[in-house]
């Protein structure tokens, strides 16, 4: 028995050792760099103490990466999880074509979030302006993205189209955790379908809303590739996210401690934001 | 069981020392070839650059060069710095990040170097200028230059001339949009794009001198940029409907198909306008900034320069690679491919669509670049752009001198 244990043991020693070499040993650099005024290169650097932090606070620009950020995680959150769990109560349902609706809704899950970033780009640009014109709009009639009032709901419309595939598949999975007897039990009670919802199904997932919640606040908070396919950060600074500004300010700009600071910060706020969010929705869950 | 467990982690320990192995990168091979890797950001002159480096290789049986050039090269670039992976050769703009690499050190010090006696000097200071350094660490390659393009079909059929002054410029660009052609076809989507005209116009309204001030905190943008600002926003007027919906791709898309009478852009569009069209008729001119023909600037710049870092191995092979691109064999086949200028003396460009700046690159009348001497982090392209839609020129100075202070300060901590 012992000998077992320490087999398993063994096995994960390496994940650790991995996980340390690439990843937690640069995250601890990084927290040392903030506190340095290195380029990135070269050999000269000082310690600086907590300057790059005070900076920070006085920096326009950190603070619109912050409200770009959050207004587009909250928006894009919300409409992932809204759509998905409705495409999931339809794909969960006895429908015909069922499994070749649960592979379309998943494609957009399998594109890399470049390759769909530039194939959006080309249409905002050429082809949604055509159909604007014809509905007469001025707005819709222009590219969206170049629009410094309205280039964010284009960013959060894609991020909402490719999210959707995956917070589908939890929630369709979790919808089938849930034993069908207790829906024949709740008929015979003569439930309603919308009693059913909010007093079964809804309840019955709330891990399963918890988790993608969560993954879905923190993979918007994060976005960045899809920033760099559609915007690049513009109109001028109208949708620049945080990972987009760390990236451009710390290697284009030769700040790397400037915004090594920056993403000490950002770190901490995410996993608080992480934390809250799972202690307020798991009280939810156990509340059922 | 214990076996699994140990030869487990000898797997283990032999890919990890792998992977430490390759990432620190030996140059050693085992074909007894020197392996020398050349690294440059322009994406249009990967082609030409894949022949002569294919040639100089054939001439070299001892050396193998190899061509890198990534999306997003100079960025890609500082990453591989940061790491200590820096190439042999790099071949870039002389541009903001150029000075920030050679300010700490990354490039050799090439000044009495044989390789930079045929390259104009205006060039040559053009490079110490930007790095503000003695050292000379980069040799001037190519040379681009900013203007208009027109398209000549067009100012045909409409009876017009070339203008030589701002006036006319106007003139020129009221008379097309009141025939219902397109004046300038504005490709704002991309904010490098919206740069264009502050790069044509500052250096020759304000003069480069300006950023030398601006350094030591003598001058600000507010006192000096007004009329720039105002001249960009006038152009404005004479874009098409969706100036900030197109990128520099729609943008030679549709001026190569003729849908508008004039371009500001750089001659690296060049070679791409044709691929779109190749009997565009085409010609370009320098941008006239002010009334006064005789002192009208070309903006040219240092499109591609070539730089050997401090940490190559094999600078002596480096430098002789370098030393093949400059033969003006094959620094004009380069030339003629991108349609560039050659920074090397007694090499000339003739192709007809730039034959109206030849005069300026003769009489020496051509100045910098003004985004060269402005830092990467104050972001120069992103406030432009929000400038062009918020057309408020207080709030465009104003963040122009607030960026820039800012970033001044936090260098000047280092």
């Amino acid at each position: 028995m012992a000998r077992r244990r320490a087999a398993f043991y063994w096995m994960t020693i390496p994940a650790v050792v991995l996980f340390f070499l690439f990843h937690t040993f640069p995250a601890l650099q990084g927290v040392y760099y903030s506190f340095t005024n290195w380029n990135g290169f070269g050999d000269h650097y000082d310690f600086i103490g907590f300057k790059n932090y005070y900076y920070l606070f006085q920096d326009s620009n950190v603070w619109n990466a912050y409200g770009f950020t959050f207004k587009f995680a909250v928006v894009a959150t919300i409409f992932i999880n809204l759509i998905s769990l409705l495409i999931a109560l339809g794909l969960n349902a006895s429908i015909k074509a069922r499994n070749f609706f649960r592979a379309v809704y998943f494609l957009p899950n399998i594109l890399s979030v470049l390759i769909v970033g530039y194939i959006f780009n080309y249409l905002f640009s050429n082809v949604f302006p055509i159909w604007g014109a014809h509905l007469g709009s001025d707005t819709l009639a222009g590219n969206i993205l170049g629009n410094e009032k309205f280039a964010w709901l284009g960013v959060s419309f894609v991020a909402v189209w490719q999210g959707i595939a995956f917070n589908t598949i939890l929630y369709l999975s979790g919808l089938q955790t849930i034993p069908t007897d207790i829906y024949e039990a709740s008929n015979l009670d003569g439930a309603s379908k919308w009693q059913e919802f909010w007093k079964i199904t809804f309840p019955m997932i709330a891990p399963f809303f918890t988790i993608n919640m969560v993954l879905a606040m923190k993979n918007s908070l994060m976005v960045f590739d899809l920033i760099v396919a559609l915007t690049n950060g513009g109109p001028g600074r109208a949708t620049q996210s945080i990972s987009h500004l760390i990236y451009t300010g710390g290697f284009e700009g030769g700040e790397f401690a400037y915004q090594s600071a920056n993403s000490v910060i950002y770190f901490i706020v995410i996993a608080l934001i992480s934390i809250i969010q799972i202690r307020f929705l798991q009280r939810r869950e156990t509340d059922m | 069981m214990r076996r699994f467990g140990r030869t487990v982690s000898v797997i283990t320990a032999v890919l990890l020392a792998g992977t430490l192995l390759s990432s620190c990168g030996g140059t050693t091979s085992a074909d007894g070839k020197v392996h020398i890797e050349f690294f440059q950001n322009k994406p249009e002159a990967k082609d030409s650059f894949d022949k002569l480096v294919a040639k100089f290789n054939a001439e070299n049986p001892n050396i193998e060069v190899t061509q890198v050039n990534p999306p997003d090269a100079e960025t890609v670039l500082l990453t591989r710095v940061v790491k200590n992976d820096e190439p042999d050769i790099v071949g870039m703009g002389a541009t903001d990040t150029f000075s920030i690499l050679s300010q700490s050190g990354i490039f050799e010090d090439l000044t009495g170097q044989p390789l930079l006696d045929r390259v104009n000097p205006a060039y040559v200071k053009q490079i110490t200028d930007v790095t503000g350094m003695a050292d000379i660490t980069g040799v001037p390659y190519a040379t681009n230059a900013n203007g208009i393009m027109y398209n000549k079909e067009i100012f045909r059929k409409l009876n017009l001339q070339v203008p030589k002054t701002w006036d006319e410029l106007i003139q020129t660009a009221q008379a097309v949009k009141a025939a219902g052609i397109i004046p300038f076809y504005f490709t704002y989507k991309d904010d490098w794009q919206t740069n264009l005209s502050f790069n044509a116009l500052g250096p020759n309204i304000v003069g480069n001198d300006f950023f030398k001030a601006r350094r030591a905190g003598e001058t600000t943008f507010k006192e000096h940029f007004r009329e720039v600002a105002e001249k960009m926003l006038a152009l404005l007027d004479y874009g098409h409907s969706d100036n900030f919906g197109k990128t520099y791709a729609d943008g030679n898309r549709s001026f190569a198909r003729g849908e508008a009478a004039m371009y500001i852009q750089g001659t690296w569009a060049i070679p791409e306008l044709r691929k779109t069209n190749p009997d565009l008729e085409l010609g370009f001119f320098p941008f006239p900034t002010g009334n006064d023909p005789n002192k009208v600037n070309l903006i040219s710049g240092v499109d591609t320069l070539l730089a050997i870092t401090q940490s190559s191995k094999h600078k002596e092979e480096a430098a002789k690679f370098v030393e093949f691109l400059l033969q003006p064999e094959n620094i004009g086949q380069y030339i003629d491919e991108q349609t560039a200028f050659a920074a090397v003396e007694g090499v000339n460009q003739d192709d007809p669509a730039v034959a109206e700046l030849k005069p300026y690159f003769e009489q020496s009348r051509f100045v910098d670049f003004a985004d060269h001497f402005i830092p990467a982090a104050v972001q120069l392209n992103s406030i432009t752009q929000s400038f062009l839609q918020n057309h408020n020129i207080d709030w465009f100075l104003n963040t122009l001198d607030t960026e820039w202070d800012k970033v001044a300060n936090r260098r000047q901590t280092q």
